[in-house]
């Protein structure tokens, strides 16, 4: 859910949207969001499971805990909250370990 | 090609920052001084901070922590030092530093003459069932998010720790507007400072003493949690577990400092609880056991912002001196004051005694510990301090145009204020980063008392509220006599009519629920709405329809034209009788186009084809 309105900081009007993928679904986020940020602003709490199955989603958000590993673009391991969204980028759920590329 | 630096600076958070200030001031220049920095921006956990700091001017006092880091971060730009942000030192080895660089993707190398490695602390986890469900956060995350991004990862929280961070997310989640169920604190006593616990206590939030989580509720996102009391020794007591419907559990159990590489440079670690686990080993310029390290902020010990700002001088200047041959001592021995007197309050003996078990040794004492009893003469609009703890801050002392607040000399100090100057100006309420001034004034028929307001919306003049005392409970009816607006520091003061007797216990209040209550339910139009444009003198249903659009619904009036005719009736008292029942106009349910158009046509085939073939053309 994104802050509309807040007593302290400034809240953008003027925002540029871009769009990437999650799952093959196409997501909007803003220029300045991170996958986390831009995920759990649509709503996506759960970034991908663990070996056991477990679902996973951010824990830290500055890029200490790796419970937020995602795949961007086929590379498995990407934090996904200190990587900032690009246009078309295309990030899937991380099963375990991430699938090696070869 | 392996880069040659001066200094590289690890970290772009308070420590790494003036850490680079002091070095680039001192000697002469920021060539060759390099920060690195895994973040998306610089400034570390300041970019996060919404509350304004403790402490005094020459640390940014009263400002808000994502602006401290603004102004360093240009300041530091401003003297040609080089932030390198989305870039991880990964390796301190013996014949290099290796840089993992995310925008490229390209591994850089590094030497540099002094390293500072001011990494930070990482948040600590608990162990509880269910506990890496999605929805349980580190308290931190949740601040990077809202503050950050603005994005809220839930609407309603539970809060584990009242720490001071704890506190602080807390009253920044009701700030954003989400909503926080209770806070769990194992320990018998509030961990942080008391005019935090004292700001989320008044907005009603529960905080619940020698009580702990014991497991996340939900499947794959948090859908609620078990809390339960705790004994003596931490044990949870049976019987006393209870569920929170909450979409959120924030983690906020304290720090611990990443040390990593630290330790590969080959320094000393020592395990010293007191200062958040395993710390480097240094001594008082922040130098650690190999001579060309230093190290500040909370790698160094957990501890605060505006202490880690200043062991990143201290370490900076250091490391100038060791650059350049000339001595800072000066500026070190003041910086080295400053910590001096800040560490010297009952916040800071955990600091104190970790320190002692390396052999720096900080004095305590020294300042003013009785509060003030005495609360002003009676009837004059005058501030009330509401500070019972000795905390390293200052700002009602040196923001007083009139010289009436002191805090008795050590930073420390309980603050009094002297009424005989007091003019009941105000600007103390709106400096105090604790939100713990008010204002009272006893008047004939009721008492006005002044609460520094930081949330939205700001009420208008007028408005019923409800009065709260310090615990957030409902204590009286009042109303919103005006409001002092501060646009530019963003704590502003309102003023509430409070019945007399209650100035010393109203601390809050609550605007009035703004459940609505539907008359129309097509168009969404309430009953207040109705009655407000009755209020405008349209009484006549049929202008009623027009300004509101009561009744042009899909329903077309079914279910919304009695009640309003009774609400007509109410506000005008005329029997329904004699109100105009208005129009009822066709069709009296939504009708497909389609249909119609079918009627038509089977009554003549010839223009049916007409038409079909039309259709078929396009």
């Amino acid at each position: 859910m994104r802050i509309k309105d807040h007593p302290i900081l400034n809240v953008p009007t003027e925002k540029n949207y871009v769009t990437f993928y999650f799952e093959d679904q196409p997501v909007c986020g803003t220029a300045d969001d991170t996958i986390a940020s831009a995920l759990i602003a649509n709503g996506f709490d759960v970034f991908g499971f663990t070996e056991h199955n477990h679902p996973r989603g951010f824990f830290c958000a500055i890029g200490k805990c790796s419970a937020c590993l995602v795949e961007v673009d086929g590379v498995p391991n990407v934090r996904a909250c200190i990587t900032p969204i690009r246009e078309g980028m295309r990030v899937k759920m991380q099963r375990g370990r991430g699938k090696p590329k070869w | 090609m392996v880069r040659h630096v001066k200094a590289l600076i690890v970290g772009s958070g308070p420590a790494g920052l003036t850490g680079a200030i002091a070095i680039a001031e001192s000697v002469g220049s920021g060539e060759e001084v390099v920060i690195i920095d895994e973040g998306i921006e610089p400034g570390g956990q300041l970019s996060k901070q919404t509350h304004k700091f403790f402490g005094h001017e020459g640390f940014y006092a009263s400002t808000r922590g994502f602006e401290i880091g603004n102004l360093l971060v240009k300041k530091v730009k401003s003297l040609g030092v080089e932030i390198i942000q989305q870039s991880t030192v990964t390796g301190i080895y013996e014949d290099v530093i290796t840089v993992y660089d995310r925008v490229n993707n390209i591994v850089h190398e590094y030497l540099a003459d002094y390293l500072l490695i001011a990494s930070g602390a990482t948040e600590r986890f608990l162990t509880f069932k269910n506990n890496t469900l999605p929805g349980v956060y580190g308290a931190g995350a949740v601040q990077t998010l809202m503050n950050q991004y603005r994005v809220l990862p839930g609407e309603s929280f539970l809060i584990v720790g009242a720490g001071n961070i704890g506190l602080i997310v807390a009253y920044q989640l009701v700030q954003a507007g989400a909503q926080v169920k209770a806070i769990v604190e194992a320990s018998s006593r509030v961990g942080g400072y008391a005019v935090h616990a004292n700001k989320v206590k008044r907005l009603g939030i529960p905080i619940l003493l020698r009580h702990t989580i014991l497991e996340a509720i939900g499947k794959d996102k948090v859908q609620g949690a078990v809390v339960a009391g705790v004994d003596e020794r931490f044990k949870p007591i049976p019987g006393t577990e209870k569920e929170f419907v909450v979409d959120a559990i924030c983690l906020a159990v304290g720090l611990q400092p990443n040390v990593e590489l630290v330790a590969q440079t080959g320094a000393k670690l020592v395990y010293i609880p007191e200062l958040g686990g395993y710390v480097p080993l240094r001594d008082e310029n922040m130098k650690t056991t190999v001579h060309n390290v230093f190290v500040a902020g909370d790698l160094s010990g957990i501890e605060e912002a505006t202490t880690a700002m200043i062991e990143g001088y201290i370490a900076g200047y250091n490391i100038a001196q060791e650059l350049t041959g000339k001595s800072f001592e000066d500026k070190i021995e003041k910086m080295k004051r400053e910590l001096e007197e800040f560490r010297r309050g009952p916040f800071s003996k955990k600091v104190r005694d970790g320190l002692r078990k390396m052999g720096i040794v900080f004095p305590e004492g020294g300042y003013r510990e009785e509060q003030q009893t005495d609360r002003g003469p009676v009837g004059k609009l005058r501030a009330i301090i509401e500070c019972p703890e000795a905390i390293p801050c200052n700002p009602c002392e040196t923001s007083c145009p009139t010289g009436a607040i002191n805090v008795g000399g050590n930073i420390n100090g309980i603050p009094q204020i002297d009424y005989s100057k007091c003019i009941g100006c105000g600007v103390c309420v709106m400096k105090c980063p604790g939100l713990a001034i008010f204002m009272i004034q006893e008047k004939e028929e009721y008492s006005l008392v002044g609460v520094p307001y930081e949330l939205l919306p700001v009420p208008t003049n007028g408005t019923k509220v409800k009065l709260l005392n310090f615990e957030g409970k409902e204590i009286a009816n009042g109303e919103v006599d005006h409001v002092v607006l501060n646009n530019k520091g963003k704590t502003h003061i309102v003023f509430l009519r409070v019945p007399k007797g209650y100035e010393d216990v109203v601390r809050s209040f609550r605007l009035p629920e703004k459940a609505e209550e539907f008359i129309c339910r097509c168009e969404e139009i309430t009953k207040e709405d109705i009655e407000r444009v009755i209020d405008m003198g349209i009484t006549d249903y049929e202008e009623l329809r027009r300004v509101l659009r009561i009744g042009m619904g899909p329903c077309g009036g079914k279910t919304c034209r009695s009640l309003t005719l009774q609400i007509i009736s109410e506000k005008t008292g005329r029997p329904i009788s004699e109100i105009q029942l208005g129009a009822y106009r066709p069709p009296t349910m939504p009708t497909p186009f389609e249909a119609v158009v079918k009627s038509a046509l089977s009554e003549n085939d010839e223009v049916s084809e007409n038409i079909q073939g039309g259709i078929e053309n396009e």
